[in-house]
């Protein structure tokens, strides 16, 4: 309106201007109703816009002059945070050497409805792979299916040649796949996992939860040079005295870390199923069986440092306790005798140099069926023992309420109980290191943390059985440990094995658990040969002195530089005193 | 007015519109570079995971063991072997005062002439002769180094006697091992003087 008026007011308008038209006077009505209506509306409508604009040019600015969590998004589009992670965790030994890994490996498909020439592809691929059987491949193509299986987990070689035939219709799917680059030389310790990233057996399948979809490896307590040297000398065992099968086993005293573990005859993890060119009668089930953890053996006269070290710590006897060892003792239908009987009144030290089972008996009577079970139970030797593994046996021993006179007597020497060897290193590591029994575990500790452990003997009773173990090496039934300056103590078990039901007199058992250096123990090798038969070079003898010993004595001479444990002059005074019981000292001691 | 001022937004729109889409590309192609860098940095962290177990692989303790045999034939340290330890070895003992050395420097070194310093093998050879000479004859020097050789060379020594003062001065000074010319030499010299 105002506008129309300046134009009239104008004296200085020029005759030909034309005021602009103007909106028309709406008189009062409908239709000016109508119009304000309309105007509120554009109004409305304007301000939407308005504060469209005004919430478009706030992210703008947002966007642009605030770079925080609105820019990541769309990097992360092109960039995953986490590179694609590996199906499965490594596991690496105690100094990081890979013992396991998982590596991508692609698989071939084919999808048969896109496959024009079944016979020509079939002749193609049989060519490339080998392995691959013609007729079966045929029918697979020929199928109506739209996805078959050709062969999975192939090379980075074959998946190249494959592509090179250009043949459509075939694809790669990208799976992974477990690969182990020492194959047979861990196989109890690691087992293996299956084709679909289970694990199946050893540590694979004790630990699947945790190594799976995992990023940092897992470490082991194994050290890969100990393992293979242990498992280097227990070959040499099992081939030499043909045995049925044998474990090894090297633990940390101190802190019950497994170093090296081996079950013979064994395994490869990469191809589980194949037949083993090194044992090729061996059925499967009998490689895959963990000798160390699963199986459960009477052990014989090892057993005897458990009864005597009862003995000694619940004060049934002394160093000084002498038992007649003169007659074999015959109890109901059963005879107690010597394998290299002495005939006379033995001291304790002397019944377990000389390892005889009758004054062994005799001490164990003088414990009694009560504390003895009480005794084992607290080394660990009653029930089952907690390990990583999931191949973990149990013991086997009479029924507590029929623990008779005559259980007490061959358990004292080791017959008519059963154990694993693991639990017996454990037991047999409290006995040397002051009395502290510490949970066996395969996983690598922190240094300078061991376990806390449970005190089963007095630490007095442990320095007298650092000096019997000692003797046996010296004077007794462990005198071919031969490892001069390593200070060796140990003690030899040669059981009867069961045939049939009966004990066997001529296939034996043999085993010998060994602890260096004996001063200040820190590590135990314990080996075990299961039926093994005597050689020309062993005279005939399959016993633990020709053939545990031997290798538990090679073994340690082997592997004691590679921990660090510096030998030292055996016949120096100061070694001599520190392990010699009081009572023998300065006295002449008859050899086995 | 109004035709410039169209102009002016007409250029604004497309400069914009341009830039857009410049900008636009630019980072498509950041994008794309992006994209196939993590790929590459997917690729060679699998290769990486290939290549360490291929050197586990290669590192099997029987296969070095059988390649030890082969080449280096190397044994286990045999238990005689690791009997002493470092801490057995005794300490060198001080060297000696150098007043001695440097008071028959004084008496000598005029007489020092240079042509009559042989060259050749001999030269080489006569920092190891005649300190060990000179300690054979009046008082000892420092250890003596190596008798066998200094006996080798004895009878070339007087051709440098000139010389021998001012080679005496070093001898106490820097205290030195016999100089060798190779490899083979050292160990032989080694050998020789156990």
């Amino acid at each position: 309106m105002s506008a129309v008026h300046q134009f009239k007011d104008n004296p200085c308008r020029p005759r030909h201007f034309k005021p602009p038209p103007c909106a028309p006077v709406v008189p009062d009505g409908p239709a000016r109703r109508a119009l304000d209506g309309g105007r509120g509306r554009l109004l409305v409508a304007s301000t939407a816009f308005v504060l469209l604009f005004a919430i478009i040019a706030g992210r703008l600015v947002q966007v642009t002059l605030f770079p925080g969590a609105v820019t990541v998004p769309y990097i992360a589009r092109f960039h995953p945070a986490p590179p694609p992670p590996p199906g499965r965790a490594d596991i690496i030994d105690r100094h990081g050497k890979l013992l396991a890994t998982t590596l991508d490996s692609p698989s071939l498909y084919a999808d048969p409805r896109q496959i024009t020439d079944a016979d020509e592809v079939a002749r193609k691929l049989v060519a490339t792979l080998p392995g691959l059987d013609r007729a079966q491949l045929q029918v697979k193509l020929k199928s109506r299916k739209g996805f078959v299986w050709i062969k999975r987990h192939l090379t980075p070689d074959q998946e190249y040649a494959v592509n090179q035939l250009g043949i459509p219709g075939l694809q790669f799917a990208h799976e992974e796949r477990r690969v182990y680059p020492y194959g047979s030389l861990l196989s109890h310790a690691i087992g293996y996992a299956g084709i679909d990233d289970n694990g199946l057996a050893g540590i694979e399948r004790g630990l699947d939860n945790q190594l799976r979809g995992r990023q940092e490896p897992v470490q082991l307590s194994i050290d890969l040079r100990l393992q293979y040297i242990l498992h280097e000398e227990m070959q040499r065992v099992f081939d030499d005295f043909t045995a049925k099968g044998a474990a090894g086993l090297i633990m940390n005293v101190n802190t019950g870390e497994v170093l090296a573990m081996v079950s013979l005859p064994d395994f490869d993890p990469n191809h589980p199923d194949m037949p083993d060119p090194n044992h090729p009668n061996v059925p499967i089930a009998q490689r895959m069986f963990n000798r160390v953890t699963l199986g459960d053996y009477e052990i014989g006269s090892m057993f005897k440092i458990f009864t005597t070290a009862m003995a000694l710590d619940c004060g049934a006897t002394t160093m000084t306790g002498r038992f007649d060892a003169t007659n074999p003792i015959h109890i109901g239908r059963f005879t107690i005798s010597d394998y290299h009987g002495k005939r006379r009144w033995l001291s304790v030290p002397e019944i377990l140099m000389y390892s005889s089972n009758i004054g062994e008996a005799k001490i164990a009577l003088a414990v009694g069926g009560v504390r003895q079970q009480e005794y084992l139970r607290r080394f660990g030797l009653l029930t089952s023992p907690t390990f990583e593994l999931k191949e973990i046996g149990r013991p086997h021993f009479p029924d507590p309420v029929h623990w008779r006179e005559v259980n007490v007597m061959t358990i004292g020497f080791g017959h008519g109980i059963s154990e694993t060897p693991l639990q017996l290193a454990s037991a047999a590591a409290a006995m040397v290191n002051g009395g502290v029994l510490r949970q066996a575990t395969l996983l690598k500790l922190p240094p300078d943390d061991a376990p806390q452990g449970r005190q089963v003997i007095s630490p007095e009773t442990s320095a007298h059985m650092r000096k019997l173990f000692r003797l046996v090496v010296q004077y007794g039934t462990g005198m071919m440990v031969d490892a001069p300056g390593y200070v060796v103590g140990g003690k030899t078990g040669t059981a009867n094995r069961v045939i049939g039901g009966r004990y066997s007199a001529d296939r034996v058992r043999s085993s010998f658990v060994g602890a260096f250096p004996m001063t200040a123990p820190k590590y135990l090798v314990l080996v075990m040969v299961d039926d093994p038969h005597g050689t020309k070079a062993s005279h005939g003898f399959a016993t633990a002195g020709w053939t545990a010993a031997p290798a538990v004595g090679r073994t340690i001479v082997r592997i004691a530089p590679l921990l660090g444990v510096q030998p030292v002059d055996e016949s120096s005074p100061a070694v001599v005193q520190a392990l010699m019981p009081v009572s023998l000292q300065g006295k002449r001691i008859e050899a086995y | 007015m109004i035709r410039l001022s169209t102009l002016f937004w007409l250029i604004l729109v497309s400069a914009t519109g341009f830039a857009m889409f410049a900008v636009k590309y630019e980072v498509q192609a950041l994008a794309d570079q992006l994209a196939h860098t993590s790929r590459q940095a997917d690729d060679a962290e699998r290769d990486v995971r290939v290549l360490d177990a291929d050197w586990a692989y290669l590192n099997r303790p029987d296969a070095l063991a059988a390649m030890n045999q082969r080449y280096l034939s190397l044994l286990p340290i045999a238990t005689k072997q690791l009997i002493a330890s470092v801490a057995d070895i005794p300490m060198r003992p001080p060297p000696p005062p150098p007043v001695e050395a440097a008071a028959v420097v004084a008496e000598t070194t005029p007489q020092r002439g240079g042509s009559l310093v042989p060259s050749g093998p001999v030269a080489a050879q006569s920092p190891a002769s005649a300190p060990a000479q000179q300690s054979a004859t009046p008082k000892p020097i420092a250890q003596s180094p190596a008798p066998v050789a200094a006996a080798a060379v004895q009878a070339r020594a007087p051709a440098s006697e000139p010389a021998r003062p001012i080679l005496i001065k070093a001898a106490a000074r820097h205290n030195p091992a016999p100089r060798v010319r190779s490899l083979d030499a050292l160990i032989a010299q080694i050998a020789e003087s156990r």
